[in-house]
């Protein structure tokens, strides 16, 4: 008899065990206790980590809007936690691929390399490559003005080439360290235009002082701004995605980037329609 | 074999005086008047005599309840099994599958309505390719495929957010049908080709943004999520069907085992070799288990085969095409609108690198890159994209070949897209690049229905594993229990 009851429980076990198999998936940020949330340290805003080691801006803003989102369709626990840390360009897919963090909002362009090592929801927003000019100058309104202009050259960054090479437009390059170096620049008037996303060029013209700057909307590439998520975790992935469409359709989005961006000149009329997704499989 | 033997009462053996029990029996021999588990349990109330199992036809009862038990439990997790099975197969093969692929059908017709208008705007009045009714009528055909697919994309909104986009998908194409209206009329005069009037290209200005930044995204995120939750459910009755099949090996071998065991048991007792009632049910529930695993085994294979090489290939390529299609009205766009020249030449290098991606930052070194993944594919695949997706789940030549011709006339279209944007003729655009871009359409038409038979066959293979099975079950079932009984009673009427 001893024997039976094994057998009938080793039954049960297996029974038992099957059947959880098929509903939880411990890889999901679905239902998770705890998030960690990577985003930029550096970007003026984008992401920005204070003094205080708190972090602001428009991407931090997303995240914690997906995050309610989440919360609310019971796809997160009500107490959660959540943790921001700062993922730089260079380290993003290492931190999705290591797990070390659960998703990344962090002006992360999606491109069909970094789609071979890592999932993306979204684009939460289509950012463009754009021009900084000072206030008083007019003679830029497209990328073809910029034809003789100096134009800041980051090391590192492609954007001087996507205006000289990829569209033969003669410019003459100064090279910077950054772009905050590229912003004094130009205040200064050393070089008569930057180049790069709309959003951090706005993010920098929205600070106090560079009230003197404005965003001249020239538009040149599109840029699919997506929240970063682990290639397996497709789960997490259509989660977020369906919160993006509802944080557009209550206006959450919108809000948010003329929170963060209105009054740069930078045009955030087009950007009041949820982006067409990238999928996530 | 049911020939009168001693009763077990009378079958004082030498060598087993005291009726050894079989190697489960429970701790208190049957034969014995007093258990000698009483002294180490002298406070637990007696339990009812059958319970306590101590004569032989309360263990044969025991057993044989035991045996039916484990029978119907059998029965509860096959006929589970093979249920989400079949409503697996169902789900992707009869109602959501196809229908989310119909759904992908929306993004193509709104595309295709807005690059007609912008033909339209090209030709005026003049007569080439068509001319104007036959871009009229191509129109008029997309509103309606449109109208069609927005009702398919209503009838799967699943949640609020859908819904609201399905209905704001319904707001807005009224909108562009507008505008669209507006720029068709302002255009319907004499004037050189390709040189619309300012007013109708800047209505249709507008009518394209709505298009692009609002319809078409909204249209395949709808797409997107529709196929979202066909792999929800493919996901969930995939692993209930494996998980089942997992229930069906483990109690079929407790149930074979209890059976074994009855029989043996029954042997031992009353000194016959076989009983042949429960033989014939062992036997019997044997081929039962064998055949449901095999038959779980293969729904679930043709289930994966259906979405993984039939569905999921079907949904990319499909708007592997309507992307195609919007590239292709991105062309008339460029002709028609010149100071937006630039945005549509962007956005048409965006949806050309989303087919096929190959790394370059402006059409010229696409171009070259793309001749070179023609040239290369099938030998390598270096490429990513759409196509690249697809010829990393290419496994076999049918698809390959295939794949390889789309890609070819895809080049071939590209490469009258250049002298296109050398030229910057209207006739080239209505003629040459017209008729390139409808033969690479007809490949990729043909590399889908490669997929859909595919699928067909993996839906078609699955329902007929599962076939008859709703009657064979529980017949086969009802059969066991009585063969059980049949076997057991007249052993138990022996005692009388």
């Amino acid at each position: 008899m001893r024997a039976r009851i094994a057998l009938a429980g080793l039954a049960v076990l297996a029974l038992t065990a099957a059947g959880c198999g098929a509903g939880g998936d411990e890889s999901s940020i679905v239902g998770k206790e705890s998030l960690v949330i990577g985003v930029k340290p550096d970007q003026p805003g984008l992401g920005l980590k204070k003094r205080d080691g708190v972090y602001e801006g428009f991407d931090v803003d997303v995240a914690k809007a997906i995050v309610g989102h989440l919360k609310g369709a019971g796809l997160l626990p009500e107490d959660v936690t959540v943790r921001f840390m700062d993922a730089p360009s260079s380290d993003r897919e290492k931190l999705l691929q290591s797990r070390k963090v659960d998703f990344i909002v962090a002006s992360y362009s999606i491109t069909p390399e970094r789609k071979t090592k890592v999932a993306f929801a979204g684009p939460y927003y289509v950012a463009h490559q754009d021009i900084l000019v000072r206030q008083n100058q007019t003679g830029i309104r497209n990328v073809r003005d910029l034809a003789g202009r100096r134009l800041c050259a980051v090391d590192g960054s492609n954007s001087d080439d996507r205006v000289q090479k990829e569209r033969g437009i003669p410019i003459t390059p100064v090279q910077s360290a950054s772009y905050s170096e590229c912003i004094e620049k130009l205040k200064n008037n050393e070089v008569d235009a930057v180049s790069t996303d709309d959003l951090i060029l706005a993010g920098f013209a929205a600070q106090p002082d560079n009230r003197n700057l404005r965003v001249v909307n020239a538009r040149f590439t599109d840029e699919r701004y997506g929240v970063g998520i682990h290639k397996t975790d497709i789960e997490g992935c259509e989660a977020i995605n369906k919160a993006i469409t509802t944080l557009y359709q209550n206006g959450t989005i919108p809000k948010l980037l003329n929170k963060w961006f209105g009054g740069t000149g930078l045009n955030l009329q087009d950007a009041t329609s949820v982006p067409q997704f990238e999928g996530c499989d | 074999m049911t020939m009168p033997l001693p009763s077990p009462a009378q079958t004082a053996q030498p060598n087993a005086p005291a009726a050894p029990a079989p190697p489960a029996a429970p701790p208190a021999p049957a034969t014995s008047a007093t258990p000698p588990a009483r002294g180490l349990l002298p406070r637990l109330p007696r339990l009812p005599r059958r319970l306590r199992l101590r004569t032989v036809p309360a263990r044969i009862r025991a057993w044989t309840a035991l045996t039916v038990v484990a029978v119907l439990a059998l029965f509860g997790v096959t006929w589970t099994a093979i249920d989400d099975a079949t409503e697996g197969l169902r789900v992707i093969g009869r109602t959501d599958g196809p229908q989310v692929v119909a759904t992908g059908d929306l993004y193509y017709a709104l595309s295709n309505m807005d690059t007609q208008v912008a033909n339209i705007l090209l030709l005026g009045r003049n007569q080439i390719g068509g001319g104007r009714e036959e871009a009229l009528r191509r129109y008029e055909e997309s509103r309606n495929e449109a109208g069609r697919a927005l009702l398919q994309a209503a009838d799967l909104a699943d949640d609020a957010a859908e819904r609201r986009t399905v209905r704001e998908l319904l707001n807005g194409l009224s909108e562009y049908e507008r505008l669209a209206a507006e720029a068709m009329l302002l255009s319907n005069r004499e004037y050189v080709l390709g040189d619309a009037p300012d007013s109708a290209v800047v209505r249709y200005r507008a009518a394209t943004k709505l298009m692009r930044l609002s319809l078409l995204p909204k249209a395949y995120n709808l797409t997107l999520e529709s196929g979202s939750n066909v792999r929800r459910t493919y996901e969930e009755q995939h692993s209930a069907v494996r998980n089942g099949r997992l229930a069906v090996v483990v109690l079929g071998v407790v149930t074979l085992g209890l059976l074994v065991g009855l029989q043996v048991y029954l042997a031992h007792r009353f000194r016959r070799i076989l009983n042949p009632a429960l033989l014939a049910a062992t036997v019997a529930l044997t081929v039962l288990v064998g055949l449901a695993m095999g038959l779980l085994e293969r729904a679930a294979e043709d289930m994966r085969v259906a979405k993984e090489k039939g569905f999921n290939s079907m949904l990319a390529l499909s708007r592997a095409r309507a992307i195609s299609n919007s590239m292709h009205g991105d062309q008339s766009r460029y002709l028609l609108d010149r100071q937006e020249a630039d945005t549509y030449a962007q956005v048409y290098l965006d949806k050309a690198q989303s087919v096929l991606y190959t790394p370059a930052g402006n059409l010229n070194t696409y171009y070259q890159g793309l001749s070179k993944a023609a040239r290369e594919y099938p030998g390598k695949a270096d490429f990513l994209g759409f196509f690249g997706a697809e010829a990393k789940i290419a496994d076999d030549k049918d698809v390959r070949d295939a794949l390889a011709e789309t890609i070819k006339r895809y080049d071939g279209f590209q490469q009258q897209d250049r002298q296109l944007r050398a030229s910057g003729r209207v006739e080239h655009l209505m003629n040459d690049v017209a008729e390139r871009f409808r033969e690479y359409d007809d490949a990729l038409v043909q590399l889908t229905r490669i997929h859909r038979r595919t699928f067909d066959a993996a839906i078609a293979d699955g329902y007929a594993a599962v076939n008859g099975w709703n009657y064979a079950l529980p017949g086969t079932i009802a059969a066991v229990v009585a063969l059980i009984f049949v076997g057991v009673r007249p052993r138990l009427v022996e005692y009388r």
